[in-house]
């Protein structure tokens, strides 16, 4: 270790050796100092892009720094701007590949062995089932109480079709007359019925034509003329949904597939803007809403039931030439609506865009026109959908999905001709759905 | 002035003219006089496209033709147009050979096929009359005792039948559906109301873990319930699409035994003399008699159990607590009688067993409760055995549900739910 050398006063001044003291290394500790001015940042109101990153950086610690999540939410949705409104039930071609791009969706046909194979009538003579793949537990129902369902089931089908005086509907208005209060006995009746299997279906609540509601942006576009022209914008989403009748309860189901795991879909790509769909801008009030308000303990949703309007009903879509679309519009209707849900509920939470979530949102759907019933599964991995936070995440929304099944075939003079079991046994299954610790 | 299409339905009684306008208008307009349209007695007025409060189109008040036989009247038929001094003529009715909506002229109530000599006093959901209860009492030949019956009281207590935690959750319904339903700051009462009779429903269906006879019973929305009888020589009809019922495989039991029900007939109907008792029922010389429980023949579930009224959007159904209790009498009624004259026949007599019915009427905050028992269909002459009504009325379910806070003299005393 050399020590500083004293060195002639000549010497000290010229700026070499001045240089070549300064990158001598000083002995001790090295001594920290307060910096004396505050950190050289951008400018908050200039007309520059750096100026606009930290005004973007500043509303995202604000929203961040949000204690209440009422806060939060006003915060992301307190600026209205021109939006694309997605409609569940749509008329357009082709929809599901669009909303599962705008989603981040992988959709995979059949249901998750959870829900499909894990639970099964047993007669009482012949024994338990052995447990499913999953390692979960199924739940045994008994011959007498199924069949109780069936019976339910089969009234409820006689009563509105056939046993109830009825005048003749008005024009596009027969599945609210018919197939509506039908679901709404089916869903009560049978959650009331199974709530001695599932503790959850106790506690939770059913509401009625509620609304759900879901705001967020997706992709980005230069605008292309007007005075902002060149600048570019993100693209905003709203969904405004109102499911026949929902079941919301206070705890939150279990994951149907671990978070990191990837999957080996792929999320389709559409190249086009939104509008080419079609799809329509509005601008009014950003909702994010699940069916009640955040103070609501029942917070987590279980499953949602939509009834397939008039105009998109199956009769006429085969009328029109487009029996290929039925299927399709089915699967638009269940990602859009339980990417709404999920979505929502995660925000409820507390995540959002920039604070991705930590534990998957999972929630369930049956779509029905009466007759035909399809059932859909979703998890939620992912809300970081905006192009800024999707660059590295590998994450995607996955929803799985059935085809649909015909619940009977019939109505022939006071008697249910042809009910199927099998739906009966999924409906059954969806809604003995809990979490493990219950 | 634009084309008005009038449908004119010639009738010998003034008729109750409804004026096709918006809840805001009539609101709005109430005390306004659209007199002049009342004055044209006997037209209705469909057109949406001149004013609706605006004068009609003037009346037209025919001359009458004087026919003196023998004498000729000289007309300008054959001139083919007006001549004055000359009588105006007299053409053959005019029928056009194909059905034109726009120019349709119903029958006379006379023609109808369904006219009839008496005239019948209908009680629709609509109907809101003037002595409310005591009036329903007489209608339905009645007896009213207040209060619930005990044995409905002793089911409320006991611990046993109750929901878990049910303080709890009945206040989370209540404020799921007075505060959490929607985006906005509150609902409005046509959506709360029926949020909570669902939300209270959907708890006592909890209740199926214990008691597994609540399965066996069924909720029917929008029937059409006709019940037709006979009062002191006056018909009377019971008609409506009523909100919700419950309905049950099995018949709820007796309230009273037949013992107590024969010391009934003691009891007189309370009358209001000078009203009559049919004011403001609706008077009809063309109705169909019959009774219809709304159901077909070989329903799973035939015998009633419960009606539920709620308030809706219908601002014409807006009914104070008063009349809303004649209302759920005289339906529950309606209901029993149509059921008693399917299971027991036509013929007025005293039922050995007789049929009971409970109903519920909310506006989201008032809750009444009624409890029929109809012991006869001998309804005609006002003495014998009498029909018996349990009520229960005016319970507030909460003393109020507020959720905006309230700022008195600048000092903040409700906080925000």
């Amino acid at each position: 270790m050399a020590a500083p050398s004293r060195l002639p006063l000549l010497q000290f001044c010229s700026t070499r050796v001045f240089l070549l003291r300064c990158t001598q290394g000083f002995h001790g500790e090295p001594v920290v100092r307060e910096p004396a001015y505050p950190p050289v940042i951008p400018s908050r109101t200039a007309k520059s892009k750096s100026a606009k990153k930290r005004r973007e950086e500043d509303y995202y610690n604000q929203v961040r720094a949000a204690s209440l999540v009422q806060d939060k939410l006003r915060l992301l949705t307190r600026l209205q701007r021109k939006k694309y409104v997605v409609y569940p039930q749509t008329f357009t071609l082709n929809a599901d590949r669009w909303y599962q791009h705008f989603t981040k969706t992988v959709f995979l046909p059949g249901l998750p062995g959870k829900c499909s194979v894990g639970r099964q009538v047993v007669d009482k003579e012949n024994g338990k089932v052995p447990p499913a793949a999953g390692g979960v537990d199924p739940t045994v129902l008994d011959e007498n109480t199924f069949s109780e369902l069936r019976s339910l089931v089969g009234n409820g089908i006689l009563q509105e079709n056939f046993y109830l005086k009825k005048r003749r509907p008005f024009l596009q208005k027969e599945q609210e007359h018919f197939v509506a209060p039908f679901l709404s006995n089916l869903v009560s009746s049978v959650t009331s019925s199974l709530a001695k299997y599932n503790p959850l279906l106790k506690m939770s609540s059913l509401d009625f034509n509620p609304e759900v509601s879901f705001y967020w942006m997706r992709g980005e576009r230069t605008v292309p003329r007007g005075h902002r022209r060149g600048r570019v914008d993100p693209i905003r989403f709203q969904i405004n949904d109102q499911p026949h009748c929902q079941i919301r309860v206070p705890e939150q189901l279990e994951e149907f597939l671990p978070l990191q795991e990837s999957v080996s879909a792929e999320v389709p790509v559409v190249h086009f803007e939104p509008n080419r769909l079609p799809m329509f801008q509005r601008q009014y009030d950003n909702n994010i809403f699940i069916g009640s308000k955040v103070t609501d303990p029942c917070s987590y949703g279980h499953t949602q039931f939509h009834l397939v309007h008039d105009r998109f009903k199956r009769g006429r879509l085969i009328k029109g030439n487009l029996a290929d679309q039925v299927e399709v519009r089915l699967r638009a209707n269940a990602i859009a609506s339980l990417f709404a849900w999920t979505g929502a509920q995660a925000m409820y939470q507390g995540f959002w865009s920039h604070e991705d979530l930590t534990r998957p949102f999972v929630s369930q759907a049956v779509v029905t026109d009466g007759q035909y019933f399809s059932f859909f599964c979703y998890q939620l991995n992912t809300l970081a959908l905006t192009v800024q936070t999707d660059q590295d995440n590998p994450r995607k929304n996955i929803c799985w999905g059935t085809e649909s099944m015909r619940l009977y075939e019939q109505v022939k003079d006071g008697e249910v001709v042809g009910l199927n079991d099998d739906v009966l046994k999924l409906l059954v299954n969806f809604l003995l759905n809990k979490p493990q610790k219950m | 002035m634009s084309k008005v299409i009038q449908h004119g339905v010639r009738s010998t009684e003034p008729m109750l003219l409804v004026v096709q306008v918006g809840n805001a208008a009539r609101s709005a307009f109430g005390n306004y006089s659209h007199s002049r349209r009342c004055d044209v007695s006997g037209r209705r007025f469909f057109s949406v496209t001149c004013a609706l409060f605006g004068r009609g189109p003037p009346s037209r008040i025919e001359k009458k033709t004087v026919d003196i036989p023998g004498l000729e009247r000289v007309t300008y038929a054959d001139r083919m147009h007006y001549v004055p001094g000359l009588a105006k003529p007299v053409f053959p009715d005019w029928r056009r050979d194909w059905h034109d909506p726009h120019h349709y002229r119903g029958p006379k109530n006379e023609e109808m096929k369904l006219h009839k000599a008496n005239p019948c006093y209908v009680f629709n959901q609509r109907t809101k009359i003037l002595e409310g209860v005591r009036q329903a009492l007489w209608l339905t030949k009645s007896k009213l005792i207040q209060g619930l019956p005990e044995h409905i009281l002793s089911l409320a207590e006991d611990p046993a039948n109750q929901i878990e935690d049910q303080g709890k959750r009945v206040q989370q319904a209540i404020r799921h559906s007075c505060f959490w339903d929607t985006t906005a700051i509150r609902p409005k009462r046509d959506r709360f109301c029926p949020v909570l009779l669902r939300d209270l429903l959907h708890l006592c269906g909890t209740l199926q873990l214990k008691h597994t006879s609540l399965s066996k019973s069924i909720l029917a929305e929008n029937y059409r319930v006709a019940a037709l009888w006979n009062q002191e020589s006056d018909v009377f009809q019971v008609r409506g699409l009523i909100g919700m019922l419950l309905n049950i495989m099995t018949p709820l039991p007796e309230v009273i035994q037949s013992g107590e029900v024969l010391a009934t007939e003691n009891h007189t109907l309370e009358t209001f003399c000078p009203i009559s008792p049919t004011i403001d029922l609706q008077s009809t010389y063309v109705y169909d008699q019959k009774n219809d429980t709304g159901f077909r023949d070989g329903y799973p579930y035939p015998h009633a159990h419960t009606l539920f009224f709620i308030e809706t959007e219908d601002s014409a159904a807006k009914f104070k607590p008063e009349q809303l209790r004649a209302k759920m009498i005289m339906f529950a009624f309606g209901n029993a009688l149509a059921r008693a004259k399917s299971l027991y026949g036509e013929h007025p007599q005293v039922l050995e067993q007789p049929v009971v019915v409970q109903s519920i009427a909310t506006d989201g905050r008032l809750f009444q409760f009624i409890v029929l028992q109809l012991n006869t269909t001998d309804l005609g002459p006002d003495t014998g055995v009498k029909n018996l009504i349990w009520m229960d009325q005016d319970q507030l379910l909460y003393d109020y549900a507020k959720c905006r806070p309230l700022i008195k003299k600048k000092a903040v005393t409700m906080a925000k739910h």
